[in-house]
């Protein structure tokens, strides 16, 4: 770089988080030094939470050696020519990557670890986050030096915003010709929460020295499945499962899992494979076998630790009242669910004629406040009446799913144990409540009824098309690819066609 | 208004020899009042909704100076306001978001323009134009030649945007000939500084009335025949002068080059990026000293064919910098040569040849098609390391994208935490779930968020307050009745007339759902008319309440104008807001059917509350503060919460159990406890995983004990 030209900063951030006072603040920095200095901004819808850009250019001469002469300042980045990337979130950082601004030659990368997760990422059924661990990889690959640490948490512990602290972390990263001292008598003329600011400013000053002189920053979001394969998944299992109903039932879980296991040895008798197709059925046959129903809701709600963890969450002090309100609706379907198979089957068949006339479906909308002596007891109630589970239309209906679920499994390990495998995966399709799980269930049965006897390919592309889209357009595309029939429309109820339409 | 302007206001009072510091906008603000201006007008919109807002909250200081500011309630309103320019000496300034803002104002414009002015005339316009835009992408300088007004484009550092208001104001009063001038995005937000005059209170202004008005002068009325002669006034004599006060007054800059033998021609607006593109082939230095001589326009139109022909004189090519299309300004420089010496200068031109023809021009671009130019007609040029430097670009990119596999998932903004207009799509979304997909014609404001996940929907967009126009033509030909949707701002602005009073008149079969929000929320939350009163926010016992019921001038509207179903709903209430749109979409009713969706600007809410709130702590008073929640072991990671709402605060974590390997629901800090989770778990039968706490800060004695007690009991039979 030479004395002609600028020094350049990108910085990326989101609506909200304080990048234009940041980038005011810098021209500031710049200015009381002396040197020609120019921000700009597309700041977007920016109060909305849109991604948003600030760009400053500082001139390295101070107007005084310039002896009146004016630089030519860009309004806009140069891809490859910055000097100092900042990102308050770590996709943002890598999409200024991907747009070409960042140079591995010539960019210092200041980028926060941590996600604020885009709508897109959240929609999936299944898991739609984008992977960090390569976002990071990308960032430091890309970049001439790169310093990350999570900036929210960091504005969060210190009762500051982010600007507050990426000003600190660009202070720290030593990439601007000015001292820390200048930094902070501009954040204290700036005359709002200084304090906080300058609490902010030092953690970030601190993290973005620690950061650029050590490896990346631990990942924030930890890889699916990886805590589960430390921990004994079967025995795991076994406990949810004991907890949701008993001892008998938790060994009717045993069971189901050595015919997993019995499968798994068939198809692959060296074991060449490892045990990933009973470990992984075992897991979610689990979380199936303790589903969700109105008395296990009732238990999880009603616990001693559960009332610590909404303190905790909403965020109270110790003198603070807490008022719980829980959301539940219960309709016919759990009603149904509880009674004998035959009279909730009845009443499931009384509840569909219904709806099919075009009627809303009953349910009964409850703000129950859990804190509350009658409300919890209420809670209690409910939870106790799990000895009835047993005997209800819910648990046969779930068990003969689960059974015929198993038997392809099963079947398909006996051909291939690949094929095997990828059916017993489906059993992540099975969640939610209400229509959404009776949708997931529908979805799974159809995949076990025409996608038992396909190969290991096709089923592993049904499933993960099922749990990326919830509409099922991708599932049903998956299907026909496979050669299987798209499944069927649902019929809708016809409830209003305008006059002479009709 | 979203945000406070009380340090941009103090700085509109600086005087001769101080310097003032801040964004283009500002600027641009502050010349006018040392431009002697004596009234401003405009509708807000980026990027120079600053503008306005800074007048409007500055009312007391344009009171001391005697200038009326008016928030116009359309562009052509603020258009039709230049007309007191005609007859008398006042310098007026209006400003307005383009394309769109000016083809509102189109009307107005043309016979403004026919006329003439008698008082400089200047519209400020914010060219939405490349990154950061959200409007359709075209040309304001169409307007300018079309209606032969003038057009300013000036060269992007403070200094020169201020000389360009002063001059502009001259040049239109030098040919009586209005004038754009036009900003682009990142100019409109350029922070830098230039030294101030004193500002000029205006000879005539509110302090200093006219006696009388003036007299009758058909010559002034853009009505026949009189138009026939200023078409021909136009050409003969406004334009002239305009092109010798730009010549004069040195407006168009040219920087002087070492060689001469080639040159470019650039906007104004551009220059800068230009200086970096040259820099980046190391032909120019830090202070835009080229190798070859730029004529920068500050003046866009009308060009001045002698200043062309003279930069173009004994040069082999000149390149022409324009960005947009199509390329006027190149093709009235390829006439103006064309036209001389037998059509034989000797000089070629260029620019969309070899320059990109659509798009915004980044140095990048530029830098692409100079390289173009150079390698055909200055080859000796070192341009090795531009190019490898364009070619380096373009190789990172594919690395990059190819080490991340996937695309990176998009960012567009959406709706705030706790907008009252998410719950409203919401509610859509489960009533097209029970009645089928209705036709949805969008329209212009924070409500076509819902246009993105987790809604999608909307399929037209029309223009600002059109939604209800654009389906006159749809409705007749579907089966079922089309939706729709327009926010307050969109109402005012014209969605009245263009569509409330069209569908009543036609009797058509529609349903219209307003989202009543107060203000206009997309821009800045500018005050309408529908804006509850600054008496009824001060006097709100409880500061969180929506207050925007107060104020009823919608309804009456309505009424008065014959609707007769009309529906009022809180936006919060999903399972009212749907059973409702139900009714609309099956009734036998024919007609315009109406729904107002009725809930404050969640951050004009927010702007009350928590300077309230903090008040409330601080004097060590009871606070009930309301934040949503999911438990973690109740949710199954299923999302269709999610995919209900689209809350920047509801959100993904990991499940934090070893058996559940997909992400559950969270809701994180932020959340302002606007109720749509319960609502939607409620109205959609969701999933029984979501809470609602209230934190009771600083309790009375009494609740305390309740509170023991309750904890007392509970224990007893709780489990761990």
């Amino acid at each position: 770089m030479t004395q002609q030209q600028p020094i350049t900063i990108l910085t990326a951030a989101l609506g909200g988080e304080g990048g234009g006072v940041l980038a005011e603040w810098l021209v500031e920095i710049a200015t009381r030094a002396g040197h020609p200095a120019q921000s700009t901004s597309i700041p977007g819808v920016a109060q909305r939470t849109g991604a948003t850009t600030y760009y400053v250019e500082i001139h390295l001469q101070t107007h005084a050696e310039l002896g009146g002469r004016t630089p030519v300042l860009s309004l806009a980045p140069v891809p490859g020519c910055v000097d100092l990337m900042v990102a308050s979130e770590l996709l943002e950082a890598v999409r200024a990557i991907q747009n070409g601004f960042v140079s591995p030659g010539r960019t210092t990368l200041l980028a926060s670890s941590g996600r604020t997760l885009t709508t897109f990422e959240k929609l999936a059924p299944g898991d739609g986050r984008f992977d960090s661990e390569r976002l990071l990889q990308v960032a430091a690959a890309n970049s001439r030096q790169l310093a990350s640490f999570d900036v929210a948490a960091t504005a969060r512990e210190t009762g500051t915003v982010p600007s507050a602290v990426l000003c600190g972390a660009i202070a720290g990263s030593g990439v601007l010709p000015f001292a820390r001292a200048d930094f902070e008598a501009v954040i204290r003329a700036s005359g709002r929460g200084v304090e906080a600011s300058l609490r902010g400013f030092a953690l970030g000053f601190a993290r973005c020295g620690a950061a650029l002189g050590g490896a990346p920053a631990p990942t924030p979001c930890v890889p699916a499945g990886t805590l589960a394969a430390q921990a004994d998944l079967i025995e795991l299992g076994h406990a949810r499962v004991v907890e949701f109903q008993d001892a008998a039932y938790g060994e009717l879980y045993l069971q189901r899992v050595e015919r997993l296991r019995q499968a798994e040895r068939r198809a692959d008798p060296q074991g060449l494979q490892g045990t990933e197709l009973a470990r992984e059925g075992a897991r979610f046959l689990a979380l199936w076998m303790a589903f969700d129903d109105v008395i296990r809701v009732a238990d999880l709600k009603s616990r001693a630790g559960r009332f610590a963890r909404v303190r905790a969450e909403a965020g109270a002090a110790a003198d603070d009242l807490l008022r719980i309100a829980d959301h539940f609706k219960p309709g016919v379907t759990e009603l149904a669910g509880l009674l004998p198979p035959s009279a909730g089957r009845r009443l499931l068949a009384w509840e569909s004629r219904r709806r099919q006339a075009g009627k809303a479906p009953l349910g009964l909308a409850l703000k129950l406040r859990a804190d509350s002596i009658s409300g919890f007891l209420a809670l209690r109630l409910l939870a106790g009446l799990r000895p009835l589970r047993r005997r209800g239309q819910r648990y046969a209906a779930e068990q003969a799913l689960i059974e015929l679920w198993l038997a392809a499994v099963e079947q398909a390990a006996a051909r291939d144990w690949q094929a095997g495998l990828e059916l017993a995966l489906c059993a992540r399709l099975v969640k939610g409540y209400g229509a959404t799980n009776e949708r997931a269930k529908d979805n799974l049965r159809h995949i076990v009824e025409h996608l038992a006897h396909s190969n290991a390919h096709d089923i592993a592309r049904a499933r993960s098309a099922a749990l990326a889209d919830e509409a099922g357009s991708g599932l049903d595309q998956a299907l026909l690819q496979a050669g299987a029939p798209p499944r069927a429309i649902k019929p809708v109820p016809v409830r209003w066609f305008k006059a002479g339409a009709r | 208004m979203e945000v406070s302007f009380s340090k941009e206001v103090r700085q509109l009072r600086l005087g001769a020899g101080e310097t003032l510091h801040g964004e283009g906008i500002l600027a641009i603000t502050k010349a006018l009042l040392q431009s002697g201006v004596a009234y401003v007008g405009g509708y807000q919109g980026a990027p120079v909704s600053h503008l306005l807002d800074v007048m409007v909250q500055a009312a007391d200081y344009m009171a001391e100076l005697g200038v009326h500011v008016e928030a116009c309630s359309n562009e052509a309103s603020a258009a039709a306001m230049l007309g007191a320019s005609i007859h008398y000496p006042l310098r007026g300034a209006v400003t307005w978001k383009s394309v769109v803002g000016t083809n509102v104002a189109a009307d107005a414009l043309s016979n403004l323009a026919s006329p003439g002015v008698m008082g400089g005339a200047l519209i400020i316009v914010g060219e939405d134009y490349g990154e950061g835009a959200s409007v359709i992408q075209e040309r304001s300088h169409a307007f300018a030649m079309k209606s032969s007004l003038l057009l300013l484009d000036p060269r992007p550092q403070l200094p020169n945007m201020v000389r360009m208001v002063e001059q502009g104001f001259a040049l239109s009063e030098a040919c009586n000939t209005p004038a754009i001038l036009q900003l682009r995005v990142r100019a409109c937000h350029v922070r830098g500084s230039f030294e101030c005059r004193d500002n000029l209170p205006p000879a005539v202004s509110r302090k200093a009335l006219l006696a009388e008005p003036a007299r009758f002068d058909y010559e002034k009325l853009a009505h026949p025949p009189a138009t026939f002669r200023q078409e021909k006034l136009k050409t003969d004599q406004r334009l002239p002068a305009a092109r010798r006060y730009i010549v004069e007054h040195g407006l168009n800059e040219i920087i002087a080059g070492r060689r001469h033998d080639i040159g470019i021609i650039v906007q104004g607006g551009l220059h800068n990026t230009l200086v970096r593109a040259l820099q980046q082939c190391s032909l120019a230095d830090a202070f835009g000293a080229a190798e070859f001589p730029i004529l920068a326009l500050n003046v866009t139109y009308p060009l001045v064919p002698e200043q062309i022909a003279e930069f173009c004189r004994g040069k082999r090519a000149v390149l022409v910098v324009e960005e947009g299309q199509p390329e006027y300004i190149e093709q009235e420089i390829a006439t103006t040569l064309r036209r001389q010496d037998h059509g034989n200068t000797g000089t070629a031109i260029h620019g969309k040849d070899l320059l990109q023809m659509a798009g915004e021009y980044t140095v990048e671009v530029i830098a692409a098609g100079l390289v173009k130019f150079l390698v055909r007609h200055a080859a000796e040029l070192p341009l090795a390391a531009a190019q490898d430097w364009l070619a380096a670009n373009a190789a990172r990119r594919q690395t990059v994208a190819a080490q991340l596999v996937a695309p990176l998932p998009p960012r567009p903004p959406q709706f705030c935490t706790g907008c009252p207009e998410r719950p409203v799509f919401s509610a859509l979304k489960l009533a097209q779930t029970n009645v089928g997909p209705v036709h949805i014609a969008a329209d212009i404001g924070c409500h076509s968020f819902a246009t993105f996940e987790p809604f999608g929907f909307g399929h037209t967009i029309l223009g600002y307050g059109m939604s209800l126009a654009s389906r006159a033509g749809v409705s007749p030909m579907l089966g079922r009745r089309a939706l729709a949707v327009m926010g307050d701002g969109g109402f005012w602005h014209n969605g009245l007339l263009t569509g409330v009073e069209s569908a009543l008149f036609n009797k058509t079969d529609a349903v219209l759902l307003i989202m009543k929000n107060g203000y206009t929320a997309a821009t800045g939350t500018q005050e309408i008319i529908s804006t509850p009163d600054e008496a009824q926010k001060a006097g709100a016992p409880d500061k969180r309440l929506s207050l925007v019921d107060r104020n009823q001038t919608i309804e009456r509207t309505l009424t008065g104008l014959g609707v007769t179903w009309l529906r009022t709903v809180p936006s919060y209430e999903v399972d009212a807001m749907r059973r409702t749109l139900e009714e609309a979409f099956t009734t036998d009713a024919g007609g315009l059917k109406v729904i107002v969706a009725e809930g404050e600007c969640q951050l004009e809410r927010q702007r009350r509350v928590k300077p309230w709130l903090a008040g409330l702590l601080k004097a060590g008073k009871r606070v009930v503060r309301v934040k949503y929640g999911v438990d973690a072991d109740v949710c199954s990671g299923d999302h269709s919460c999610i995919r209900l709402s689209g809350c920047p605060t509801l959100t993904l974590k990991d499940s934090g159990d070893p058996l559940k390997v997909d992400p559950v629901a969270s809701v994180i800090e932020g959340c302002v406890g606007c109720g749509l989770c319960g609502e939607n778990a409620h109205a959609a039968t969701l999933c029984p995983s979501f809470y609602r706490v209230e934190v009771v800060q600083n309790p009375g004695l009494a609740e305390r004990a309740l509170a023991a007690l309750r904890r007392g009991v509970i224990r007893l039979v709780q489990a761990e």
